[in-house]
């Protein structure tokens, strides 16, 4: 296991190093640069903010000069967008808002979509069925750009429960409404998975075998259903939660959070070359990551799997 | 139940790897957000009206500040905090006119070309440091400096301060900037010619003063809210980018005791829509209106709702470059392109929030411009179509030879809607064919700058009051002039007009140049919109740059 592990973190190295050159690459072939402005600047100023930011120099020294500073200095450059700060100082100010909300979102994706979903296959083919189905198929007409304005007229305007937007450190009542919108649409997949593959489960033959041995039901459905059912769900969350985390622009423009969802679609209009790489960086290890959490997850549940 | 645990665990590992970071939340009752204090304060010291005990002025922005260094920022959200946080030279009041800032009093030589500003002696930093001469040096300075690579570098060339140019070109030591301090509190400018609007100009960003030692000491950190040193009637006290700005009242500035409001907040919401309903919601004290929703929001909100002129034009560009059509070279097709374009169903069908029609390219209501009287703006629009129509077939298009050419704009709603009637009006009345075509805005400014367009939308905002802060933009080396219209009457005018003693003189001889040559269609002149409560008052409806300052603003008790 321990060997397995090194070999997939080995392996992440060329391909995050590939992940920056594409990347690089895709994004200075975009029309337009950091510094394109209404006003064409005069070329002497033009000619100085380049030289400022390295911009004069050739494509694969760029990509040299930028790798070399993250591996030496962990460094990712100042923001061409954000003049008076760093790519470090950006995403270690909006990283921390998008995992607060993301795993917060992703927690209750996971235990009341699993336990919709579980409730919904014991009773199937009664109302408690039909409710859990018809709860995932409107949550999944409610994209969470559809969610977030409905959510903000009911709570803010409506009922005055809720502020509508902002974040304040991470105070509660700034997270509930960010937590419902991202999380919704997750838990009815999530629901609808563990629904089907738990029907499948109680329908095999140990589970056939265990009820005729006389075992109570609860155990049969908590110790013996339950874990093979998961597995579906598990392998569902890897890119869901990097989905949860990088998915949130719709998030934090509604609800002005300051993740970095926003930086990251903003940086990309506004061609803030650094801003734009150090979020593909992160996400790309961050989806690297949870993939290897997966498959380690994969194989600690279910005996089959060995590496 | 041991192996349960462990599914159990398994299940919720998989979405709580990345728990870690979570916040916790103290208080989370005490603060929420902007409810409005009803208590009743003290009064207003002139109008002796009853003032709110809560004086925090809380506004929506769409978008995050590029920068709060002065040399550096470059867009109106920058702005917008840098007239709160420093003080320039001169100031303006609620009606746009200049008013003393740092500098008291002012003189110019007799060919105004040397300008020396009187500074106060009280005008203190916010830790205490007197502001003197040598802050505004170093600014300067600072903004022309190669290695500073300010984006609006630009704005202090067109300054004429001597040897501006030739710095930013880097072909002269910064410090032969031509303005020095002849003692801590007088500064003197020298400009290569005289500008007959060069005050009006020391009250950009730009060249607002910053504090040295700060700026030395921190670098590109200095703006953040623990190392900021500024000058303004407020200080920074917080800033989460993307999120938010908060500033509070600077007690050490000069005229701190006229100041009312005790706090201002920006808050960044990227969707008008979202912000309209949480400044519904009592959360923002002046919030936005979302394109096309003027009308029924001032039924719903009165007065509330406010359409002021601004300082802006929209208008669409021919391409008479080499690259740009045949048909466009013809003065008689652009003539009858913008006859035949009706202003009035923009203007009060589409925007219908106040928009001015456009017959020329310096908005009306710039300061000193009186309209010239352009013949086709007291035509009626039977009478420009029948013009436009005679021109078309003049220049040898009908209904055998339809002139067909593509409109670009940047993608938007609102750019779409106009698009789309201006090239309906054009069909109906001279049966041309125009195309759509919209782009992302990087690329469409790309494409506009390196002339692969058509016709293409271009709109533009004063950076001061003065008409040339449009005209200019149509001189043969303009860097915006993407049409690459080429008149050098025009340049000759414009140059004649800095030293003259009535430039408006000139400029109206260059708009009736332009009505006759129309190398532009200027299709109508901006309104801000935006949505203030009614306890808000002292906006500066009248400023018509939009520039407000906090200082002057209050909120009465409801």
């Amino acid at each position: 296991m321990f060997s397995f592990i090194l070999k997939r973190l080995l392996t992440a190295i060329p391909t995050l190093l590939i992940l920056i050159i594409v990347s690089f690459i895709l994004m200075h072939s975009a029309p337009g640069g950091p510094f394109t402005s209404e006003r064409a600047l005069p070329p002497q100023v033009e000619a100085n903010i380049n030289a400022k930011y390295g911009l004069d120099k050739p494509l694969h020294e760029q990509i040299f000069v930028y790798v070399k500073s993250i591996v030496l200095h962990f460094d990712f450059g100042p923001s061409f967008r954000y003049k008076d700060r760093s790519v470090n100082d950006l995403i270690s100010d909006g990283f921390p808002v998008t995992l607060t909300y993301g795993s917060i979102s992703a927690l209750v994706a996971v235990l009341f979509g699993v336990t919709m979903g579980v409730i919904a296959a014991l009773n199937h083919n009664t109302w408690k069925d039909y409710t859990a189905l018809g709860f995932t198929f409107t949550a999944q007409v409610l994209p969470n750009f559809v969610m977030a304005p409905l959510l903000v007229l009911l709570f803010t305007l409506q009922l005055g429960w809720l502020p509508g937007g902002g974040w304040e450190g991470g105070k509660a009542q700034y997270i509930i409404m960010p937590v419902i919108a991202l999380s919704t649409s997750y838990m009815a997949t999530i629901a609808r998975i563990t629904r089907s593959s738990m029907l499948e489960v109680l329908n095999s033959n140990f589970i056939r075998t265990a009820k005729a041995k006389g075992l109570p039901y609860q155990r049969i459905v908590f110790k013996h259903a339950l874990k093979p059912a998961l597995l579906p769900v598990l392998s569902y969350m890897g890119p869901a939660m990097v989905g949860l985390i990088t998915g949130s622009v719709i998030i934090d423009m509604y609800f002005s959070t300051g993740g970095i969802g926003v930086l990251f679609v903003n940086g990309a209009l506004n061609r803030d070359y650094s801003t734009i790489m150090g979020i593909t960086i992160l996400v790309g290890t961050l989806t690297v990551l949870l993939n290897l959490v997966v498959d380690v997850l994969y194989a600690w549940i279910d005996p089959k799997i060995r590496y | 139940m041991k192996p349960f645990q462990k599914t159990l665990a398994a299940a919720l590992v998989s979405s709580a790897i990345f728990m870690v970071g979570c916040s916790s939340d103290d208080d989370a009752a005490a603060t929420s957000a902007a409810a409005p204090e009803t208590k009743s304060g003290p009064t207003h010291p002139v109008t002796g009206e009853t003032l709110a005990a809560d004086q925090t002025f809380t506004y929506w922005a769409l978008d995050e500040h590029s920068s709060l260094d002065p040399q550096i920022m470059e867009d109106t959200a920058g702005s917008d905090h840098a007239r709160q946080l420093f003080e320039g030279l001169l100031s303006q009041d609620a009606d746009g006119n200049l008013v003393p800032g740092v500098a008291e009093t002012f003189t110019a030589n007799a060919d105004k070309t040397v300008y020396t500003f009187n500074l106060r002696k009280d005008a203190k930093w916010s830790n205490g440091d007197p502001v003197t001469a040598n802050d505004f040096v170093y600014a300067w300075k600072r903004a022309v400096n190669p290695e500073t690579a300010s984006p609006y570098s630009w704005y202090m060339e067109i300054m004429n301060i001597v040897n501006g140019a030739e710095i930013i070109a880097g072909e002269a030591e910064v410090d032969s900037l031509g303005v020095k301090a002849v003692d801590d509190y007088t500064l003197e400018v020298t400009l290569t010619e005289s500008l007959p609007y060069f005050p009006m100009m020391v009250n950009h960003s730009t060249v607002f003063p910053v504090h040295p030692a700060t700026v030395e000491k921190f670098g590109a950190e200095w703006t953040k809210p623990e190392n900021m040193v500024s000058n303004g009637a407020y200080k920074l006290t917080q800033h989460v980018v993307n999120e938010r700005v908060e500033m509070v009242r600077n007690d050490q500035y000069w005229n701190n005791d006229a100041t009312i409001i005790e706090k201002i907040v920006t808050i960044v919401v990227p969707d008008e829509n979202q912000g309209l309903i949480r400044w519904k919601a009592g959360e923002f004290d002046r919030g936005p209106v979302p394109s096309g929703q003027f009308k029924s929001l001032k039924e719903e909100f009165g007065e509330q709702a406010v359409s002021a002129p601004r300082l802006c034009n929209y208008y669409y560009t021919f391409n008479v470059s080499d690259s740009g059509p045949e048909a466009f070279k013809d003065v008689r097709v652009r003539k009858a392109l913008s006859y035949a374009l009706d202003r009035s169903v923009i203007t009060e069908n589409i925007l219908q929030a106040g928009q001015e029609n456009a017959y020329t390219f310096t908005p009306s209501k710039t300061a000193g411009f009186t309209m010239p009287n352009v013949a086709y703006a007291n035509m009626t629009q039977e009478e420009r179509v029948a013009e436009a129509k005679k021109l078309l077939a003049e220049a040898g298009y009908g209904e055998g030879n339809p002139l067909k050419f593509s409109i670009l704009y940047n993608t938007s709603e609102g750019h779409k809607q106009i698009a789309t009637a201006m090239s309906q009006m054009w069909k109906s009345s001279l049966g041309v064919e125009a195309t759509l075509n919209n782009m992302e805005w990087k690329t469409f400014l790309t494409e506009r700058g390196e002339q692969n367009f058509e016709l293409a939308r271009g709109a533009w905002c004063g950076d001061y009051n003065e008409a040339s802060t449009f005209l200019d933009l149509l001189r043969s080396q303009s860097g915006y002039n993407d049409g690459k219209y080429v008149n050098t009457e025009v340049d000759r005018l414009m140059d004649e007009a800095k030293t003259s003693a009535d430039p408006n003189v000139q400029y109206t001889a260059i708009e009736q140049i332009l009505a006759d040559e129309m190398p532009v269609i200027p299709v109508y002149f901006y309104t801000t919109n935006f949505m203030l409560h009614d306890d808000v008052k002292g906006w500066p409806y009248n400023n018509i740059e939009q520039n407000w300052y906090a200082r002057d603003l209050y909120k009465v008790a409801k």
